[in-house]
């Protein structure tokens, strides 16, 4: 093995793994929200793996309890999923030149956590070696933490009281993962018009509400970004 | 409830939404790249994002909105324990107590 892969992978691994630590509540409690919704033991591990994707997995539950249309789930998975275009587009200059396969594979394991905490060295490093390495390394390690958590929650679901509210530990999750990111002026700014705007904009159909702040978040932190530079230059 | 194969077809319908949107600039390569403009912007998107999926728990009471209610107060404990602590779990500890404590202990 190439030594920048493992330079890469050793550098990926050790920065994501606090945070991945963080994964495990929010997989347990996933698992036991699979189970509580009438998934089987061998349906929760498959929905697990296959999907892979905690809001979207959280998101459609009700409508599979339900019993909706096949279409109306697929789109509002879709909708739950539609900020990760915007990860995988800024991320794609780093995967220049990789095998179809390994591309394949860096896109399902793309999640969050992984984007926010490794998305800036990946785009400013040279090396293809050692960015495989320091994304690779830390997707599987956040893979194998959501797997591990899904089945403990899984097959531990009986023991936890149901009225427990246990489902807000994904709000707690979320929440852990943003605060470091709000440090930043222009990004809190992001942070405040986007959730208010998701508050404001719920009424929207399909759950649109949530992409709709997410757009007026993004274009108020690149506002007050500007704003902030033109005052600099004022000065 | 979706059951037997309809329901493992849900999941596969589910799981494409992974790899279409994860996967749709990544597995598609340079031939995508976004003005750099765009770039900077799209910095924005996950601490936006983020907040999207957050504040609609915290702020709504069964669809309503409602900034007295204890997720709201939870919620600021956690945000305390996430930027006052290093301990990963504390967060998570701090916030369900409060919350359990205020709906179980004081029924609100």
């Amino acid at each position: 093995m190439n030594e920048s892969f493992k330079r890469g992978a050793r550098e990926g691994f050790r920065l994501m793994l606090p945070m991945s630590v963080g994964l495990l509540p929010w997989a347990i409690v996933t698992g036991v929200a699979m189970r509580s919704t009438g998934l089987s033991a061998a349906e929760s591990i498959g929905m697990n793996l296959i999907v892979y994707a905690g809001t979207a997995q959280l998101g459609t539950l009700p409508l599979i309890a339900a019993g909706a249309p096949l279409w109306l789930i697929f789109v509002t998975a879709l909708v739950l999923n539609l900020r990760f275009v915007i990860f995988s587009a800024a991320l794609a200059p780093a995967f220049h030149g990789a095998s179809w396969s390994r591309r394949l594979l860096s896109g399902y394991l793309l999640v969050d956590g992984l984007f926010v905490l490794c998305a800036d060295r990946l785009l400013r490093n040279d090396d293809p070696h050692w960015r495989w390495g320091f994304y690779v390394a830390p997707a599987m390690l956040c893979w194998s933490m959501w797997q591990l958590g899904g089945l403990a929650g899984v097959l531990g679901a009986e023991i936890f009281p149901k009225d427990w509210s246990l489902e807000f530990m994904t709000t707690i999750a979320l929440m852990v993962m943003l605060v470091p990111m709000v440090k930043q002026r222009a990004m809190l700014v992001a942070a405040l018009v986007g959730g208010l705007g998701a508050v404001l904009l719920r009424g929207l159909p399909l759950r649109l509400g949530v992409i709709a702040g997410i757009a007026v978040g993004i274009a108020a932190g690149f506002a007050a970004e500007h704003w902030a530079e033109r005052r600099r230059r004022t000065w | 409830m979706v059951e037997g194969v309809w329901l493992w077809l849900t999941l596969l319908a589910i799981g494409s939404t992974t790899i279409l949107t994860r996967g749709s600039f990544v597995i598609s390569g340079e031939g995508a790249r976004l003005p750099p403009a765009l770039q900077r912007a799209l910095r924005y998107a996950p601490a936006a994002a983020l907040s999207a999926l957050i504040m609609p728990d915290l702020l709504l009471d069964a669809g309503a909105f409602d900034p007295a209610n204890p997720k709201l107060a939870a919620g600021v404990v956690v945000a305390l324990a996430a930027v006052r602590s290093r301990n990963p779990w504390l967060p998570f500890i701090g916030g369900m107590c409060v919350l359990l404590v205020l709906r179980k202990g004081f029924g609100w």
